[in-house]
Order: structure tokens, then C-alpha cells, then sequence
């Protein structure tokens, strides 16, 4: 989990790094609520802790978020996983591969790590059942030589969670 | 060719109508792209820079750069510069491209030149409403956790102790609340008149706030015994606990074309409307003691200026007097003749008044009692708040109103 993602090796362009330093500042000024950005030098990789929401099947969690930047940030999307151990979670592999449509088809570059934290809190809030999801075994399988979640062909069929 | 008269061309120095190089630009039609700019079809291609400044720049949502002016998306009028605007438009794709802001398809932008003061206008009162959809969804957080710490203290409710500990965080927190909505109130009021709000006010208050309410253990234990002797007392005498939220402030909220703003003005007064209105009216008493102790009312009304008070002078907005005019028609249809004793104490009741409650169920209180006018009859007899964080900040104001007694003598009969 470790190794850089293929989207990753490239550094951040000029106009990547301006934007995520800004991101960062206004982070510090008015972070999200139940996320705590984990302090390091390297802007391109955001370790993030979450905490699951009080009232939720995710309470009194906490589970760590890894964000990395691709070159064309923000007009690319950043590739977001959990790092193990990930919550069980209908739409979260055990691998820490995230199921969601705004990471990946959906992504557009007037979102922010902001608004994807808060999107990815909501989706662990609304979940009714701890449990991975049907394929995971199969999916985790295929993801063994290391390949980023953004290589996956998503299928986004449940709105529900 | 030619220029035909008439038609809008904007002087646009030549080196602003192609990118400045802010991303690798492919497919673009450099030709077009001028031609569009020099129409003012879309913004000049102006270097961004890196902070605001001084002067009224816009900052672009996509690249976070600040520009003089943005294009507009014509499904949502979300600005965007337009090198970030060239970006948007996949080559490859066949799908129609999507707004970024707003997902609607065929995203298409136009240019109007910077914005108006209207528009300025409009866009901070949208602003306005996130916040205030954020704070309601704070309320309601803290409206769950005091009801779980509710449920952990009916456990333990043989040592009281346990539960001052747990909910002191809340009671904090409350007030925190209560001071931003003190905001939204303002913005209520000068909707009506779209008058650009200052957002710098609302940190200050918050940060005196927290100054005064970080109490310590010991401070909580004491203000809990003082109230539950008072609460006791209380009970014997007047057992009906007076719900202080009147029709007429409702009504009245949507005289400003607000509506949506009641909820939000309701919500906040419910909690700890009677407290506000306890704290205040003993912090008042003892403040206003002998000098005013006839003008009870009036001096009711003053709290109703206050959340102008410390903005009016940032916003330039209303002069003093017309917004002690414009106030009456919205919130206090009767204190229209205490207008020259308002003037002068304005200050000095500011100091107590904000430091205790949210001016806005301050507010709603005095409709109260002029409602019920001709015979003061302030708070309606002993109030009893329904939670525990009432109960301690009740406590607190009565602590500390005993102790100003003691200095000098009270004026009006509080009950």
C-alpha cells in the first residue's frame, strides 16, 4: 500500500501545488468535522484521519484515509483509499478500495478533499450493515499486482448507501 | 470586416487574449479564443494571482487564483476563469460536457464584466444560507449528544457530579451557537435591503465568548447547587414553564421576505429562549439598577438594537436612525418612543446584553412583554428550562447577578 500509485509518480504541477497549498491553509482554517489531517511535507500524499459520525455504526472508529494527488489535480481526480484496516462497509473492499462515484466518473474539480471527506463520512453514516461488499473476494483478487482504484470500471448502482 | 457601431468591444490588451500558461493547453482554437475575448464573450485571459489583495478581486473555484473578472455558467452563474473554462471542454469525449459546479449538461459560460454590487450582494446572502444550514445541522448534533448525555446521566444520576462533568462541553457549545446565530439575525434585517454582509464580526464575538464561558469544574458544581435551591424554590411558586416564542416575531420574519430564515431565528430561540431571556433581564436589573428602573420596557427594547450595534459601524449600513426605525417595523411594533434613551445607553446595554445571551431571543422576548404590556409583568414568574445547560447558565447569571447585588441596591422589583 505503500508504493506510489501510477497516477502519483509524476509531481504535482504548478498549478496542483498552488491550489492544494491553498486546500491545506483553508483545511487548517476550517477543517471538516471528523477528520484530522495527519501533518507531513509531502503534499502530494494526505493521510487523513476519520472518525466514524456519533450515533452511526461507525462511532467511536477511527480509520485512516489515503489521498494522492495526480499531476493534473484538480482536473484530475485524486486517488482515494482506506488504509488498513478499512471499515466493513457494503461499498468498501477489504483492499481499502472505495466505492464511490465522485472519486472516479463523477469527480469534478469544483470538489475539494474537503468535500470528499464529507462525502465519504456520509456514505459510512447512512450504512444500515457492517459487511464488505458481495464481489469483494474476487475484486481484492484481481487488484493483487497493485492496481489504483481509478483503473477499476466502476459500476455505480446503489444510491441508497 | 470593420467594426460596425454599436457593438460592444472591449479594449483588451492584446497579450490577455491567449493563456497565460496556466495548464498545457491542447485543442485550443488560439484564434477563436481571442476573437471570443475581444467581444467580451469570455473574460480576458488576465495572469491569476495568488491572494486577494486589496483591491475587489473574484477568486476562480476551480484553480483558486483571483481574477478581476470570471465568466458565469449560465445553469448556475458559478464563476470560473476562462482558462480553467478552456479545460473543461474533453476533447475526446462525446458525452455533452457537465457543469463542474452543478452537473448540468451542456455547460455552457457567458461573460458579464466583474460583478455587480447586486450580484455581490446576492451571492454573500447565498453564503449566508450554507452557514446557516451548517449551523443547523450543528444544532441538531448537539441537540442528539445532550440527549445521549441526558440518557448517561439518568444512569448515574445517584452521583450529580458525573453529570456536570458530561454535559459541561455541551452548555459550552450552546452558547458558541447562540452567537452565531446572533449573525444570521442581522443578515435577516438586512436582506431586506441587500446590503452586503461583513463575515469578519461573527469570529470576534465568538472568541469573547469562549473567553467567558471556559469555566472551570469547581465553577460548574457551585452554579449547579445555586440552581437547584433556586429551581426548587421555582417550582413551589410556578410550576408552568412560559414558552417565550410569540407569533407576531414569525410573522414579522416574513414581512422581510426571509421566510427561510425563521426556522433558523425559531430553532435558536427555543433551546434557551427563557434562559436568554433570565440572564439578560438580571443583568440588566443589576446593571440599569437605580439610574432607569422605570423603563423597563424600553430598555427590553434596546437588546433589540444590539445585534446592529457592533456591525453597523463595519457595514456602513443603516445611520443610526434609520435603522432604529427600520427595526420597529420588523421586530418591535411599540418601542418606536424610547428611541432617544436607546441612543444613549446603546453602549453600555450592548456590553451586558451580548455578553449573556443571543441578542435575537433577547429580541423575541420583548415582543413578549409588550404583548402583555401596561403591567410589566417581566418573566412571567419563575422560569424553569427544560435541560440541564439552561439550568446551569441560569445558574451562572444568578451567581453573578447576586454578586452585583450585593455592591448596590436593585431597582425594579423583579417579581
Amino acid at each position: 500500500m505503500t508504493s506510489p500509485s501510477p497516477s502519483a509518480r509524476k509531481g504535482l504541477s504548478k498549478i496542483a501545488c498552488n491550489r492544494l497549498q491553498k486546500e491545506l491553509v483553508e483545511w487548517q482554517v476550517n477543517p471538516p468535522a471528523g477528520f484530522k489531517h495527519k501533518v507531513t511535507d509531502n503534499l502530494q500524499r494526505w493521510v487523513i484521519e476519520v472518525n466514524g459520525a456519533p450515533g452511526t455504526l461507525y462511532a467511536n472508529e477511527t480509520y485512516q484515509l489515503q489521498v494522492d494527488f495526480p499531476e493534473h489535480y484538480p482536473m484530475e481526480a485524486p486517488q482515494v483509499i482506506f488504509l488498513p484496516p478499512a471499515p466493513l462497509h457494503p461499498h468498501i473492499y477489504s483492499n481499502g478500495h472505495i466505492c464511490l462515484d465522485i472519486l472516479y466518473d463523477s469527480w469534478s474539480p469544483a470538489m475539494t478533499v474537503s468535500s470528499i471527506c464529507i462525502s465519504i463520512l456520509s456514505m459510512l453514516s447512512s450504512s444500515t450493515v457492517k459487511q464488505r461488499p458481495a464481489d469483494n473476494d474476487r475484486y481484492v483478487k484481481n487488484c493483487r499486482n497493485g492496481r489504483s482504484p481509478k483503473e477499476t470500471r466502476w459500476w455505480f448502482h446503489d444510491d441508497k448507501v | 470586416m470593420g467594426n460596425k457601431l454599436g457593438r460592444r468591444r472591449q479594449l483588451v490588451d492584446e497579450k490577455y487574449t491567449k493563456p497565460q500558461g496556466l495548464y498545457q493547453h491542447k485543442d485550443v482554437d488560439h484564434k477563436k479564443l481571442r476573437k471570443l475575448i475581444l467581444d467580451s464573450k469570455l473574460a480576458p485571459c488576465y495572469p491569476g494571482d495568488d491572494e486577494c489583495g486589496a483591491s475587489e478581486l473574484e477568486e476562480c473555484p476551480i484553480c483558486f487564483l483571483y481574477y478581476p473578472s470570471l465568466n458565469r455558467s449560465r445553469c448556475c452563474l458559478k464563476g470560473i476563469c476562462t482558462e480553467c473554462f478552456l479545460q473543461m471542454k474533453t476533447p475526446n469525449s462525446t458525452r455533452p460536457t457537465q457543469c463542474p459546479f452543478c452537473k448540468t449538461s451542456n455547460y455552457a459560460v457567458e461573460y458579464r464584466g466583474s460583478k455587480t454590487k447586486e450580484e455581490k450582494g446576492l451571492e454573500q446572502i447565498e453564503e449566508q444560507r450554507v452557514i446557516e444550514a451548517k449551523i443547523r445541522m450543528r444544532q441538531q448534533e448537539l441537540i442528539d449528544e445532550e440527549q445521549r448525555n441526558l440518557k448517561c446521566r439518568d444512569v448515574s444520576s445517584s452521583n450529580s457530579t458525573v453529570g456536570a462533568i458530561e454535559t459541561a462541553a455541551p452548555s459550552y457549545n450552546l452558547v458558541m451557537e447562540g452567537s452565531a446565530v446572533e449573525g444570521d439575525e442581522i443578515v435577516a434585517s438586512q436582506e431586506s435591503c441587500t446590503v452586503p454582509v461583513t463575515r469578519s464580526v461573527r469570529p470576534r464575538q465568538n472568541s469573547s465568548r469562549e473567553d467567558e464561558f471556559d469555566l472551570d469544574l469547581e465553577d460548574i458544581m457551585v452554579m449547579e447547587a445555586i440552581w437547584l435551591s433556586i429551581q426548587e424554590n421555582g417550582r413551589r411558586r410556578n410550576p408552568v414553564y412560559v414558552e417565550p416564542a410569540p407569533e407576531e416575531q414569525y410573522v414579522a420574519e416574513e414581512q422581510c421576505s426571509s421566510a427561510s430564515m425563521a426556522p433558523a431565528a425559531g430553532s435558536s430561540s427555543s433551546p434557551s429562549g427563557g434562559l436568554a431571556c433570565a440572564i439578560a433581564a438580571l443583568a440588566e436589573r443589576q446593571q440599569m439598577g437605580d439610574e432607569t428602573s422605570s423603563s423597563y420596557q424600553a430598555s427590553m427594547s434596546a437588546y433589540n438594537m444590539m445585534p446592529g450595534c457592533s456591525d453597523r459601524d463595519t457595514v456602513h449600513f443603516p445611520a443610526m436612525g434609520s435603522s432604529v426605525e427600520m427595526s420597529p417595523d420588523m421586530q418591535l411594533p411599540n418601542a418606536t418612543g424610547d428611541r432617544e434613551w436607546i441612543d444613549d445607553n446603546r453602549s453600555e446595554i450592548a456590553d451586558v446584553g451580548t455578553s449573556y445571551a443571543s441578542s435575537d431571543d433577547v429580541a423575541q422576548t420583548s415582543i413578549h412583554h409588550e404583548d402583555e404590556s401596561g403591567n410589566f409583568q417581566p418573566m412571567g414568574g419563575p422560569i424553569v428550562p427544560e435541560s440541564f445547560e439552561e439550568q446551569m447558565m441560569l445558574a451562572m447569571a444568578v451567581s453573578l447577578a447576586e454578586a452585583r447585588a450585593r455592591a448596590s441596591p436593585p431597582g425594579a422589583a423583579w417579581n
